[in-house]
């Protein structure tokens, strides 16, 4: 049921794109040619997703220290090939388990998604429908859409759906069905539930034996126990859309694993804290910035070990 | 699609029950003359059977055996490059002056995508394979790299999108 696979031509051509942008440090005239060449049709666009996010998955350069990798690849692959030509296991090639190299890595697989985000990542796409999508950092969708229905499969992460009022569009999470009309909603997929949020129009909630309507403004929560109203929301659901996360009266603890989503590394904080409370409204675009707000307004500091590695401390 | 259910076809536990309590101890002796540690191979023997468990298609079961060891196979490779790529690495890093070595936390997180890119690379060209790190660790332009190998432009071009072809296979293959 997941929508159709591009085609090589497609793939090769992204490729191709993606390459000759590289080379030229992104020359805005090809740039151009390149959006024209991605809207010219539904398959180039999903192949060019695919290809950028396969790129930038193999993209060293980003991460610090990684000038040792090139020698360090080189050389292990030579002793491996030694190893492998010495003690080999009954003479085929050996090509490792490469091919279920997806499956193992990540509980959810973003590189196979029809559409996906990397840590700290928004992204807008119009979906074939007309209908608006924005994805939030670290989420991945399928889309499955035909003649009957136009479904999104939210596999991993959050979105937001402006909805093209013509036809319902259904979201799949792993908690429940849902079915939004004209109108604008969020979903998010955490771990153990699924919240919803609607700020214009309604949302219909299917799951087995049970239909449950969201109306604008409503916040709820699906979960293995049930679906519940929540009455009281710490943190505006809509307000990722506009580069922001905005809190009242948000525990430290949580506020902080809302911060973990749109950066890399390990981010935590006492336990003599934790219910320490925030409201305000933060500026996304830069976690690292953000972080460096939070002893101005809490009796707090951060120790820092690396980029990798923030914890927040109360003042001793 | 019914409503709430994307249930994958797994295989049925039963049946890798049965193959685990059948092959179990014969697997772990194969492992073991392999990898001459028995602690390996029983984490190894054990994989395995996760891999199974975790596998989409259904299990072809005429000659258990042979499939079991084809995915061992795999696992022993991936566990030999494991180790290779952490030896490698501390050799490069002993090279660098303690100041810039990365901290520990940043050392796990550039092993974990190396051994990534490692597998996904496997089956390349040693030229291919050579082309394409040069543009992806250290960032060169193809001209630069076809000076530094010795080809011409085009075939470092060709080299390069081969190499990306190559990974989206890998890693969209099973979508269909």
């Amino acid at each position: 049921m997941t929508a159709a696979q591009p085609g090589a031509t497609a793939v090769k051509q992204a490729i191709q794109w993606m390459l000759r942008l590289r080379e030229s440090g992104h020359d805005p005239a090809l740039q151009q040619e390149c959006r024209q060449w991605r809207t010219a049709h539904y398959e180039h666009e999903q192949a060019w997703q695919r290809v950028i996010h396969l790129h930038q998955d193999l993209d060293l350069r980003a991460i610090p220290g990684a000038g040792l990798a090139l020698q360090t690849l080189e050389t292990s692959q030579r002793r491996l090939h030694r190893r492998q030509a010495l003690k080999l296991l009954g003479g085929a090639a050996m090509v490792g388990t490469a091919a279920w190299v997806g499956k193992d890595l990540d509980t959810v697989n973003v590189w196979t998604s029809d559409y996906a985000t990397g840590t700290g990542e928004r992204r807008s796409f119009t979906l074939p429908d007309g209908s608006l999508m924005q994805l939030n950092t670290r989420s991945a969708v399928d889309l499955a859409f035909n003649d009957q229905q136009r479904m999104v499969r939210l596999k991993q992460g959050e979105l937001m759906i402006a909805c093209n009022p013509q036809r319902s569009l259904l979201v799949e999470t792993r908690d429940a069905l849902l079915e939004g009309f004209e109108g604008r909603f969020v979903v998010r997929q955490d771990s153990d539930c699924t919240q919803v949020s609607v700020s214009h129009g309604r949302v219909a909630i299917h799951r087995p034996g049970q239909l449950q309507w969201i109306e604008s403004g409503q916040n709820w929560r699906l979960d293995a126990l049930g679906t519940h109203r929540l009455e009281k929301v710490e943190m505006d659901a809509m307000a990722w859309t506009e580069g922001l996360i905005v809190t009242r009266d948000m525990r430290l603890l949580d506020f902080l694993a809302q911060v973990s989503r749109y950066r890399h590394g390990y981010l935590g904080c006492g336990d003599d804290i934790a219910d320490l409370r925030l409201s305000g409204v933060f500026r996304l675009e830069d976690p690292e910035q953000l972080l460096q707000l939070l002893p101005r307004t809490l009796p707090v500091r951060l120790r820092q070990r690396t980029r990798w590695w923030v914890r927040v401390e109360g003042l001793a | 699609m019914s409503i709430g259910g994307s249930a994958l076809p797994m295989p049925s536990n039963d049946s890798v029950q049965t193959l685990y309590s059948d092959h179990h101890g014969w697997l772990h002796a194969w492992l073991r003359s392999k990898l001459g540690n028995a602690a390996d191979a029983a984490d190894l023997a054990q994989d395995t059977f996760v891999r199974l468990l975790q596998r989409r298609e259904h299990l072809q079961l005429n000659t258990p055996r042979a499939f079991l060891r084809t995915v061992a196979r795999g696992l022993v490779i991936d566990h030999w490059r494991r180790e290779e790529l952490h030896k490698a690495y501390l050799e490069a890093l002993a090279q660098v002056p303690e100041a810039q070595a990365p901290s520990a936390e940043t050392r796990e997180l550039l092993l974990e995508l190396l051994e990534r890119i490692a597998r996904m690379l496997d089956g390349l060209k040693p030229k291919v394979r050579r082309a394409f790190l040069l543009a992806q660790c250290e960032g060169l332009k193809h001209q630069a790299i076809a000076d530094q190998m010795g080809i011409s432009i085009r075939t470092v071009e060709r080299y390069i999108a081969d190499a990306l072809y190559h990974c989206y296979l890998l890693r969209y293959a099973d979508e269909c």
